[in-house]
């Protein structure tokens, strides 16, 4: 399991740097000069050579590249071009709001996708099979973020279960941030459910026409017993794949579902940096996320080799 | 008269493709062989799965590269054709697969997969093409009314008609049959059989027929090649290696298919040395590839490998029994 | 035989999902286009005196915050919709295919550096590549639909490159490199076709999915700008007055819904009708009917008989929905130690046989009558829990392929134990002893350390003495074993029918050896069945049945096996082709082939004597060879 860690995480290293380089590219990609719209149109010229300086604009773009990297290596992804906030600063600060919303709503999916999946493939054709198809067939047509709107509608708004906006961080009270977490989470989590729900439902019903499922039954052993313990890991093989896939997923959508309940996140983090053109703000935040990504996939990778004795290095 | 193909100390290698920063490793498909296919006639190619016998196939027909070793068609050396064959050669050599569902592309109406090679190939009209793809579905015995249907309308063994059909189309003067009728049941696989042999019989193609069944080839092989391991153990006329195999693999391969006649089938069953170990997969390490299987390996055997001898009622075979000085010793 | 093409999509379930799906997009479409005649008001006026108004007469769906009629904003809404998912697919779709099959056929550096970049896009959540993509270009519809192009053109990619990947390895793209074809060619004559039906697939998937980002983006204010009515750009108002007017947010929302799901559902329907293997031969009329009864001799009871079968059929449901029968008025007998082989080419239903039997035929197929006898009981009439205990205590089964059949996700010591666990009820470190006496018994060296051995990590030979091993853990009284050795080179198939008689002496069960190959049966059965078209042609002892074959079909087989004569061509031939089921002739099944076939054979005809054929005393058939 050791050899198969280090492969994924060398593996890693080239994604990375690919992505690194992409993100730091936006700052040559983008209209207009940087300098120019920190000092808006009434600078000096003096004013806009300190400001390009500053920035380090005069050098090669490649040069300053390396130098950002060896910064963020080290953990300082730099300064907001508006209010000399430390991105490093500013990310931390949103992101446990973000990654609480979308680790809640991965947990959501997981359980209600995964029965509702196996539900379905026990008794294909069956009224739950209908149901569960029918449900995950809407489910992954509603937007999250109206889902959302809804869920505050009638929970928060008329019923007062929850508060309808806002997000109490867990180290504060636990559960108050259980009660600020809920519906979102739910909204975020439906079309993520219906995806496990048909993905698991596809991959049992191919498993359990496998012949090793035959030939488990041919010995005698209850039916119960041959999809719980040899259908359902075999069947859980692509679903960890798609799993890794759609946390992805889900941690774009809490940048929108963020946006509902008014949830001080990532999501308005990253909006009002993109309205401002704040680049040292934009790179930070994809940098921090896709690190987050790389961090789930490494997680589902070596639950892949878990389940899946044939992708453990020999 | 020189051979149409003449395959000469021919090596096939595949490498490996391990992670990052590691080495490739060679694995060698197809070791030293040799081989010669007379104009018109048929080489039986045979030998248990991972013998090697379809890597000898792809290299002919161009899709694998040759690692060492001349292979002589109609004179030119194919081996040194790194680019591919040029289209005069191309259209010379065809094939027929093993597999009659996947090697007929499902998108493709017959006419269209039957007239293929005359739209790559030739000038021909698309009204002259069509004539001709309803002549070769005659020739293998298909309705020429059925140029508009497609491959999954057809049975297993109509659809290897029609790979045989396309085959045939530029008139080639070899076709490779990779396994053509192991997919086919029993009752259709001497109508696919027979039809090749006739169609022999009238053009004159070479055939290198590819089989893992003795038995079968025998009836239509003009010589018999037996591989194990990537060595080619054995080559003569098809009736001295059918009947009288001078290899001890061949013995083997020949006896370990049970006879028909379940009376002689008990008997020889009697008769037969069991083996210790069961499933040996892989070649010996040193001297002859079959040492670690073979009941009459002599220590040589472990570590020399066996030059191919000349087997008096013809051919050769890549044993040490063969070797004059040998059969004094033991005698 | 006139096989047809079945149009899945005309079968009522489909057509119920199928016509309101077009139906809403058929709206859809309409409203875009004809949006400035058919939207009651203009979208864009304001009357800020009848604001956040609920539905009524004047405004059928209200007015929103600047008392701008709902309807009307809604109805221009499906042309933006409309433009967006044209846009942003069109551009995935323009950009995604060419790179995809180009890196896919071409391989090398050229796939290596692009799947990298993917692989980077990926996983950078859309949303936020959007952003940064709309951070570059501005925000506004078309700049947000090109950024959204962008980022689902990698699924395109990926799917056009897997295709190509998946293709490029087929035999038929392997002919056409035969043929000469060029690359190019090959790629855009032979490949290309085959892309296209996952590509509408994806086309559907990648529209649904564009619908809802743009939405979302509209949502967050970087997408659509306002005024502009965007279903999206209506939501973000209805979020800002949820406690006022609630009903804002249900008709962008749910035209939302109503879009997407058709859209997907429409998807799905493509998909499952343009899967392969959908379009079989069906047969030219409606349902198949049963094969009328016959007199056949009874079965004879005999003292040591461990299974009597009598009188079975079975049903199965084709994939056009239509029920077929399969095996029709079966009957034979084993005894304890004997081995029956059943022998038949493919669609003879001599595996339906064993399935049958062991009741494991799955959903699609029923036994229809008979009798499965086991040591005079019944089988058919047990429950399912009985059933459950029969399975692997008194009947066990080998199957054709060892290496899918033992799961891969488990050792091959864990899955013997485990039986010896749930069925014997050991203990742990007692089953475990017993696995590695089981493996060492089957012939395998090196038992204790084989034990923990993945199946992959097996060869075929090893893999089936596994497999066999487990079969006989419970000593069962009898052993299925369907085609074992089929899918192994001669010499391991050689040692497993050696394994076979060894076992079978020591345990004393007894078989039923499923296999097409003459030569197999000749070798290992005491007994044999011929099989063909779903009945039992000829039963006989081994030696008889070689020596005097009295049945057309088993002569037949017998001289076209290639080791039946030691002739040249033309080699004895049965001419034609095995019917497929649901396509048997009335009578005599095999009359359409047979050399011998007169008036007589038009009717049923029944097994008398162990022979189904009329003509069998008269004929002599024999052995050509």
């Amino acid at each position: 399991m050791g050899r198969l860690i280090a492969q994924r995480l060398l593996a890693m290293l080239p994604l990375l740097l690919i992505v690194s380089f992409l993100t730091f590219s936006l700052t040559a990609m983008l209209p207009g000069d940087p300098a120019d719209l920190i000092l808006g149109d009434r600078a000096t010229e003096a004013q806009y050579r300190m400001v390009h300086e500053r920035l380090g604009l005069d050098q090669p773009f490649l040069l300053r590249y390396v130098q950002w990297l060896q910064r963020a290596v080290l953990g300082d992804l730099g300064t907001s071009f508006f209010n000399s906030v430390r991105v490093m600063d500013a990310v931390a600060q949103r992101i446990p709001a973000t990654v609480s919303l979308t680790l809640a709503s991965v947990l959501i999916s997981i359980v209600v996708g995964l029965s509702a999946g196996v539900a379905a493939a026990l008794r294909p054709r069956s009224w739950i099979d209908r149901l569960a198809t029918f449900g995950a067939t809407i489910g992954q047509a509603i937007p999250n973020f109206w889902f959302g709107i809804l869920l505050a509608g009638v929970f928060a708004v008329n019923l007062r279960w929850f508060p309808a906006t806002g997000y109490t961080p867990f180290g504060q009270s636990p559960l108050g941030w259980l009660s600020s977490i809920t519906l979102p989470a739910l909204a975020l989590g439906l079309s993520t459910s219906a995806a496990i729900a048909r993905q698991v439902r596809s991959a049992m019903v191919g498993v359990l026409q496998q012949d090793y499922v035959r030939a488990a039954l041919a010995q005698g052993l209850s039916r119960r017993r041959v999809i719980f313990k040899h259908a359902l890991k075999n069947a859980l093989i692509p679903v960890v794949t798609v799993l890794s896939f759609q946390v992805t997923v889900l941690l774009g959508g809490a940048l929108i579902v963020e946006h509902v309940f008014a949830i001080n996140g990532i999501g308005s983090l990253a909006v009002a940096a993109v309205r401002q053109q704040d680049i040292p703000m934009i790179q930070g935040i994809v940098l921090v996320l896709v690190m987050i990504v790389m961090a789930v996939q490494l997680c589902t990778d070596i639950l892949y080799g878990l389940i899946n004795p044939k992708a453990r290095p020999a | 008269m020189s051979d149409l193909v003449e395959i000469v100390d021919v090596t096939v290698t595949y490498w490996s493709r391990p992670g990052l920063g590691l080495r490739p490793k060679p694995f060698h498909a197809v070791k030293n062989a040799t081989l010669a296919i007379a104009t018109g006639k048929t080489l039986g190619l045979v030998g248990e799965s991972g013998s090697g016998k379809s890597s000898i196939a792809n290299a002919l027909l161009g899709l694998v590269p040759v690692g060492s070793g001349t292979m002589r068609f109609d004179g030119q050396d194919l081996a040194a054709m790194t680019g591919g064959y040029p289209p005069e050669v191309r259209k010379r050599i065809q094939a027929v697969f093993q597999d009659p569902y996947s090697s007929l592309n499902g998108a493709m109406t017959v006419e269209q997969i039957v007239s293929e090679p005359l739209r790559v190939h030739t000038e021909t009209g698309a009204e002259d093409r069509r004539q001709r793809a309803a002549e070769l579905l005659s020739l293998v015995g298909l309705d020429p009314a059925h140029l508009g249907r497609y491959p999954h309308e057809f049975s297993g063994g109509q659809r290897q008609r029609i790979a045989i059909a396309s085959a045939l189309a530029l008139q080639p003067r070899l076709i490779v049959l990779d396994e053509p009728v192991s997919a086919l049941d029993v009752s259709t696989q001497n109508q696919i059989i027979n039809l090749l042999y006739e169609r022999q019989e009238e053009l004159g193609i070479a055939y290198l027929l590819i089989a893992h069944d003795l038995a079968l080839v025998h009836h239509i092989s003009d010589r018999i090649a037996v591989m194990y391991l990537g060595h080619i153990v054995e080559e003569g006329p098809a009736d001295r290696v059918y009947h009288a195999p001078a290899h001890p693999y061949t013995k083997a391969l020949l006896d370990a298919v049970p006879l028909l006649d379940p009376e002689r089938q008990r008997q020889r069953r009697a008769e037969r040395k069991r083996e210790t170990v069961p499933d040996l997969p892989r070649a010996a390490d040193r001297g002859c590839a079959y040492s670690n299987r073979c009941p009459f390996a002599m220590n040589r055997c472990r570590v020399e490998a066996p030059p191919a001898y000349a087997v008096q009622e013809g051919g050769t075979a890549a044993c040490f029994l063969l070797d004059e000085n040998e059969k004094e010793t033991r005698t | 035989m006139t096989p047809r093409k079945t149009r899945l999509w005309l079968q009522p379930s489909y057509l119920a999902v199928m016509v309101p799906s077009v139906l809403v997009l058929a709206t859809l479409v309409v409203c875009a286009i004809f949006a400035d005649w058919i939207s009651p008001y203009d979208p864009l006026k304001q009357d800020l005196i009848s604001a956040l108004q609920p539905p009524s007469a004047r405004h059928w769906l209200g007015t929103d915050d600047l008392g701008r009629d709902v309807l009307s904003r809604l109805i221009h809404g499906c042309r933006i919709a409309l433009i967006a998912a044209a846009e942003a697919t069109g551009i995935a779709v323009l950009i995604g295919v060419p790179i995809g099959m180009f890196v896919g056929f071409r391989g090398g550096w050229w796939d290596w550096i692009t799947m990298r970049i993917v692989e980077a896009m990926v996983s950078i959540p859309g949303i936020m590549v959007a952003i940064v993509i709309i951070a570059i270009l501005g925000t506004g519809l078309h700049r947000a639909m090109f950024a959204l192009g962008i980022l689902y053109s990698t699924a395109f990619l990926r799917l056009a490159r897997s295709v190509v990947l998946a293709e490029r390895e087929e035999v038929y793209v392997k002919s056409a490199r035969v043929i000469g074809a060029s690359p190019s060619r090959v790629l855009l004559r032979h490949i290309f076709p085959n892309i296209a039906p996952p590509l509408i697939v994806q086309i559907t998937l990648t529209v649904g999915a564009v619908l809802l980002a743009e939405a979302g983006l509209s949502f967050i204010g970087i997408g659509v700008q306002p005024p502009n009515a965007s279903w999206g750009t209506m939501l973000n108002t209805a979020a800002v007055f949820m406690d006022l007017a609630p009903f804002l947010a249900l008709p962008p929302g749910l035209a939302i819904v109503a879009t997407v799901l058709s859209v997907n559902l429409l998807g799905d329907v493509i998909r499952d009708s343009i899967g392969r293997g959908i379009r079989t031969a069906t047969p030219p009329r409606g349902r198949v009917q049963r094969a009328a009864t016959v007199a056949s001799d009874p079965v004879m009871p005999r003292e040591d008989d461990v299974l009597r079968v009598e009188g079975l059929e079975v049903f199965v449901t084709a994939k056009t929905g239509e029920e077929v029968q399969v095996l029709s008025d079966l009957s034979f007998s084993i005894a304890r130690g004997e081995t029956l082989g059943l022998v038949g080419e493919s669609g003879s239903g001599k595996t339906i046989t064993g399935l049958a039997i062991m009741d494991l035929i799955g959903a699609g197929g029923r036994v229809t009558g008979g009798k499965v006898m086991l040591d005079g009981i019944d089988l058919r009439g047990l429950s399912r829990r009985r059933m459950i205990e029969v399975r692997g205590n008194d009947v066990a089964m080998v199957f054709q392929d060892p290496t899918t059949s033992l799961n891969p996700a488990y050792t091959v010591g864990n899955q013997i134990a485990e039986v010896l666990r749930r069925k014997k009820g050991l203990g742990t470190t007692e089953a475990q002893k017993q696995t590695v006496e089981l493996i060492d018994r089957v012939g395998i060296p090196g038992a204790a350390e084989r034990a923990k051995a993945y199946p992959h990590e097996l060869s075929g030979g090893m893999a089936q003495r596994i497999a066999i091993a487990r079969a006989l853990s419970c000593n069962p009284k009898l052993l299925i074993a369907d085609e074992p050795t089929t899918a192994l080179d001669v010499t391991v198939q050689q040692e497993i029918l050696d394994l076979f008689r060894d076992l079978q002496e020591e345990f004393g069960m007894a078989m039923l050896f499923v296999t097409h190959d003459l030569a197999v049966a000749a070798d290992i059965c005491d007994r044999i069945s011929v099989m063909y078209a779903g009945e039992i042609v000829e039963t006989a002892p081994v030696n008889a049945l070689f020596a005097t074959p009295r049945h057309p079909y088993t002569a037949g087989l017998l001289s076209a096996s290639p080791h039946g004569s030691d002739g040249t061509p033309p080699l004895p031939t049965i001419p034609g082709s095995v019917p497929t089921p649901g396509q048997w002739p009335e009578g005599c099944r095999f009359s359409a082939r047979c050399p011998y076939a007169t008036a007589a054979c038009k009717v049923r005809v029944p097994l008398i004597q162990g022979v189904r054929c009329v003509r069998s005393d008269e004929i002599r058939p024999g052995r050509a060879a």
